[in-house]
């Protein structure tokens, strides 16, 4: 496995960088346009080669994907991301998704990678299957903090929680990892709620957008993730007075 | 008495043999120092335009390239990049950026200059009329030809410098003003010097000058 991996890298290496307009905009090789005619403006783009960016080492890189493998996804990428309209999209700089697989960021997989800056968001297709709908939305959410960090401070997030309580020092960085559902009522939804505040912001967001009322009703018995609720509703809305959960 | 000697077949095929290669060589030397040979250079004044006064003729080494301007769908914009026009002041301009079959990028009035090239900070200069607002909202299809003003990471940034694409880039709409079209004359564009391995061309070629059909 190892060997494969390293042969896999290799490749990466040597595969030509594909330069052509799209690479000019969103500073991403090897892509060309899935589909640009979504009802709220994203432009959907797939990956023809392997491609490595990032600021630091080129450290992001993901694989292409089969035609037939997007497709099988396509519809439950835009049936999660239609909820978002055009103005709210315009106003937290996404309006490019790249499609691609085994996504990874300096070697750790990953879900997805927002760049507000080049108004990007690259997705792993076949990143956790389970909770794929979700993860859409929570690196939505990623996208939303990057573009109005100002909004969602750290400090007042984690002063929700029980004092006794730390977040790890990085996502990466601790083997919180779960996503699924917790049932205990300490202001977390899952394990990877407890990684750092910018995640489990991004949990509570995924599960307004994908499961409201069970959430509201866990939040009814438990203050802490109440709080971080109320949080996160009254600054999207600040962000867009339109938005719906 | 000299006897005279008859070619027998292999010389003579040797014969045309050597003289096909010289034409291949003097051919190619030809054809490899100019490299304008194939580039037709389109008269303005010989083609009939349905709307003159928007037409642009922007002469570059291998010839004319003729630009429509589309002020219907960028007012402002066309009106800066008439104005530049008008006044000359991209005359002598580098084509500063040039991606081989992507696009050629000039109109950096500060540091593109002939006389004033300043390879340390080509692509950053400003025309000193300030900047102006990206007009992205009308629909335009960014196709090979398109004539567009460039920006930095931000919009609201226009300026004087602009592109032409080489080649089709739909997601461009909604990201760039578009300006105008090359209607004749793509060719010489593909002609501008280019370095495979970098954007930015040392010794670039220049806009020899740039203007309206009528002023």
């Amino acid at each position: 496995m190892k060997f494969l991996k390293i042969i896999l890298s290799i490749l990466i290496f040597i595969s030509p960088a594909n330069a052509n307009t799209i690479f000019y905009l969103i500073k991403i090789p090897n892509l060309e346009i899935h589909h640009s005619k979504s009802m709220n403006g994203l432009k959907y783009l797939k990956a023809t080669k392997p491609f490595n960016v990032g600021i630091r080492d080129n450290n992001v890189s993901c694989f292409n994907s089969s035609e037939e493998d997007i497709e099988k996804k396509m519809h439950l990428i835009e049936k999660n991301l239609n909820r978002y309209s055009s103005a709210f999209l315009n106003k937290i700089n996404l309006k490019y998704v790249v499609l691609c697989e085994n996504l990874t960021v300096s070697q750790i997989n990953t879900a997805g990678v927002p760049n507000p800056k080049t108004k990007t968001l690259i997705v792993d297709i076949k990143f956790n299957e389970k909770h794929f709908e979700r993860v859409l939305h929570h690196e939505i959410f990623h996208m939303i903090d990057e573009s109005h960090k100002e909004k969602f401070l750290y400090e007042k997030w984690e002063s929700f929680n029980n004092p006794e309580f730390k977040y790890a020092e990085c996502s990466t960085c601790s083997d919180r990892l779960g996503l699924s559902l917790l049932k205990e009522d300490k202001g977390f939804l899952t394990e990877y709620s407890m990684s750092t505040p910018s995640e489990d912001m991004a949990e509570v967001f995924s599960f307004l957008m994908i499961n409201k009322k069970m959430i509201e009703d866990k939040a009814s018995m438990d203050p802490i993730l109440n709080n971080k609720i109320l949080l996160i509703k009254n600054n999207i809305l600040k962000i867009h007075k339109n938005f719906n959960f | 008495m000299i006897k005279k000697l008859k070619q027998t077949i292999s010389e003579k095929i040797l014969l045309i043999f050597v003289i096909a290669l010289a034409i291949i060589f003097f051919g190619s030397f030809i054809t490899i120092k100019n490299k304008c040979l194939f580039v037709k250079d389109y008269d303005p004044k010989k083609i009939n335009f349905s709307k003159p006064k928007n037409i642009a003729v922007l002469n570059a080494y291998c010839g004319n390239v003729i630009i429509e301007l589309y002020p219907n769908i960028s007012p402002n914009s066309v009106e800066r990049f008439k104005m530049l026009i008008k006044s000359g002041e991209y005359n002598d301009v580098a084509f500063h950026r040039v991606i081989k079959n992507v696009l050629v990028q000039s109109g950096d009035l500060e540091f593109g200059k002939k006389n004033n090239l300043n390879y340390a900070y080509i692509g950053t200069g400003k025309s000193g009329y300030g900047t102006i607002k990206s007009e992205l909202k009308k629909k335009f299809d960014f196709k090979k030809g398109t004539v567009a003003l460039a920006r930095t990471d931000e919009i609201n940034t226009e300026d004087s410098q602009f592109f032409i694409l080489l080649q089709d880039a739909p997601l461009f709409e909604g990201e760039y003003t578009p300006v105008g079209r090359v209607i004749y004359g793509l060719e010489v564009l593909k002609k501008i010097k280019y370095d495979e391995k970098t954007e930015y061309v040392l010794r670039p070629d220049f806009i020899n000058y740039f203007e309206m059909l009528i002023n």
